[in-house]
């Protein structure tokens, strides 16, 4: 793996934003990857508290075009996350914590899978299955978790 | 004229003194009177008044920098001004949040719940006295002639755990609270950011099927996420002012996000929004304030972003 890591940290592109003093280097890629952190969890959220009955009775078929959102959000940052994790990936790939970070990430992509199925499906504005709810909250834990771990990641280092 | 902080501060602290004044005699006028309009219109005041308070607390900090060195000046007296003034200032933010509740309730079922006005009342009242408290030791630091002979300058309603010194020393100590801080900002901007997007969605056009009134429900978890991020936000600036005061990155985030709650004001207050049924289309004013929601939000993730980047570095 190092000699991936290494060849990661090798390219021109991850050498120029690791090193260059230019604001629109590393500072202006970790902007964008907490704009799509703030678009992804925080769709995921709205659908979650909606989900788990606490955020009014705005129609769940409603909510339908969030998904495209997170996706958006979510797509941004495993672009620019693959950026921030080249410019220094034989640090970052040796700390544990951001291994936690993709489980946990992993974890929110299949949760996502029945939690869109009911919110596309036909019954998605009658009663909220129970299993339904329990998905959600999961769903809330582990978002709260990609972005503790995803903090905690510069800490590690 | 160029803008100068100390200056601001003097300017801006008239706010949270005299605007709560004003704005309880509005609402005890509105009770007197039954008026729901004078009610909302107090209510409105308070989350206005509750929003400058920010940058009012903020500013001081480049006051103490700029006169704390100078003879006859007492560090000491300008460090009670700031515990006490943190004191007035939680209590005025408390005041402020449920006073845009009522603002919240009121469109829900076309008045604020028999609890709103009341709590409101007694917070801004409590506000007002410690605000008064604080403002006094603040008039001490430079005029001590404002004292009577033989008044000790300084007063006990300033809690040494609200100074920055204590704030900061706990933050050196405890080196997961930093970190923790910093989790907690992000998920808060997270909610925060997740609701401005919901909420403007329907707004601009999307969400076609939900009914404005119950979009407009999912308000308040937009408004936690604020909260939440402006007490961890003044615990980073209280525990290392010196990264903040100077730093054009973080100017420019308060400007932006002072914008932005006048924007939440305005789409908590103006009718015509809420008022259309499904499927309805919102006039362009609405869908252009809702647009700037989105910017000037995306702006302070920015500024926020780039406080490290901008100007001094940490």
């Amino acid at each position: 793996m190092d000699a991936y890591f290494e060849w990661l940290q090798g390219l021109r592109l991850s050498m120029w934003i690791a090193e260059s003093e230019s604001i629109w280097a590393f500072p202006f890629v970790l902007f964008l990857h907490s704009a799509g952190m703030g678009v992804s969890a925080g769709s995921a959220f709205v659908i979650a508290l909606r989900l788990l009955g606490l955020a009014g009775p705005v129609p769940v078929s409603s909510l339908r075009v969030l998904f495209k959102i997170f996706w958006a959000g979510f797509f941004l940052n495993l672009v620019t996350g693959s950026i921030l994790f080249a410019a220094h990936a034989t640090i970052t790939g040796h700390i544990p914590i951001y291994y936690a970070k993709l489980t946990l990430i992993l974890a929110g992509m299949l949760l996502s899978v029945p939690i869109r199925g009911f919110v596309d499906g036909e019954a998605s504005d009658s009663v909220i299955p129970a299993s339904i709810r329990t998905l959600a909250g999961v769903s809330l834990v582990v978002w709260i978790g990609v972005i503790a771990t995803g903090r905690l990641i510069a800490y590690a280092q | 004229m160029k803008l100068n902080f100390v200056h601001v501060h003097l300017l801006l602290n008239h706010v949270p003194t005299v605007g709560t004044i004003i704005a309880l005699g509005l609402l005890m006028l509105a009770l007197v009177k039954k008026s729901q309009e004078l009610k909302r219109a107090s209510f409105a005041l308070f989350f206005a008044i509750a929003l400058v308070s920010l940058p009012t607390y903020m500013t001081g900090y480049s006051a103490q920098k700029a006169i704390k060195d100078r003879p006859g000046v007492s560090s000491s007296l300008i460090e009670q001004h700031q515990s006490a003034a943190l004191l007035a200032l939680i209590f005025m933010e408390a005041t402020g949040v449920v006073a845009w509740f009522g603002l919240w309730q009121a469109r829900k079922r076309s008045a604020a719940a028999g609890w709103n006005a009341p709590v409101v009342l007694l917070l801004s009242a409590v506000t007002i006295g410690l605000m008064a408290a604080a403002a006094n030791i603040g008039g001490e630091i430079s005029h001590p002639e404002i004292m009577s002979a033989g008044e000790a300058p300084g007063g006990t309603l300033a809690p040494a755990a609200l100074t920055s010194a204590s704030i900061s020393h706990f933050q050196f100590a405890h080196p997961w609270a930093w970190p923790t801080l910093e989790t907690l900002h992000f998920i808060g901007l997270s909610l925060l950011f997740g609701i401005v997007l919901a909420g403007n969605l329907r707004i601009l056009g999307f969400m076609k099927n939900a009914p404005f009134l119950d979009v407009h429900r999912l308000l308040p978890w937009g408004v936690w996420g604020f909260v939440l991020n402006s007490v961890t936000g003044m615990m980073f600036f209280a525990g290392a002012s010196g990264q903040y005061i100077e730093n054009p990155a973080f100017h420019l985030k308060v400007v932006f996000m002072l914008l932005a709650g006048a924007n939440v004001l305005y789409l908590t207050w103006f009718d015509e929004v809420w008022a259309l049924g499904p499927g309805a289309n919102a006039p362009l004013s609405a869908k252009l304030v809702a647009a700037s929601q989105v910017f000037l939000w995306i702006g302070v993730i920015y500024f926020g972003r780039m406080l490290p980047y901008i100007g001094n570095a940490f």
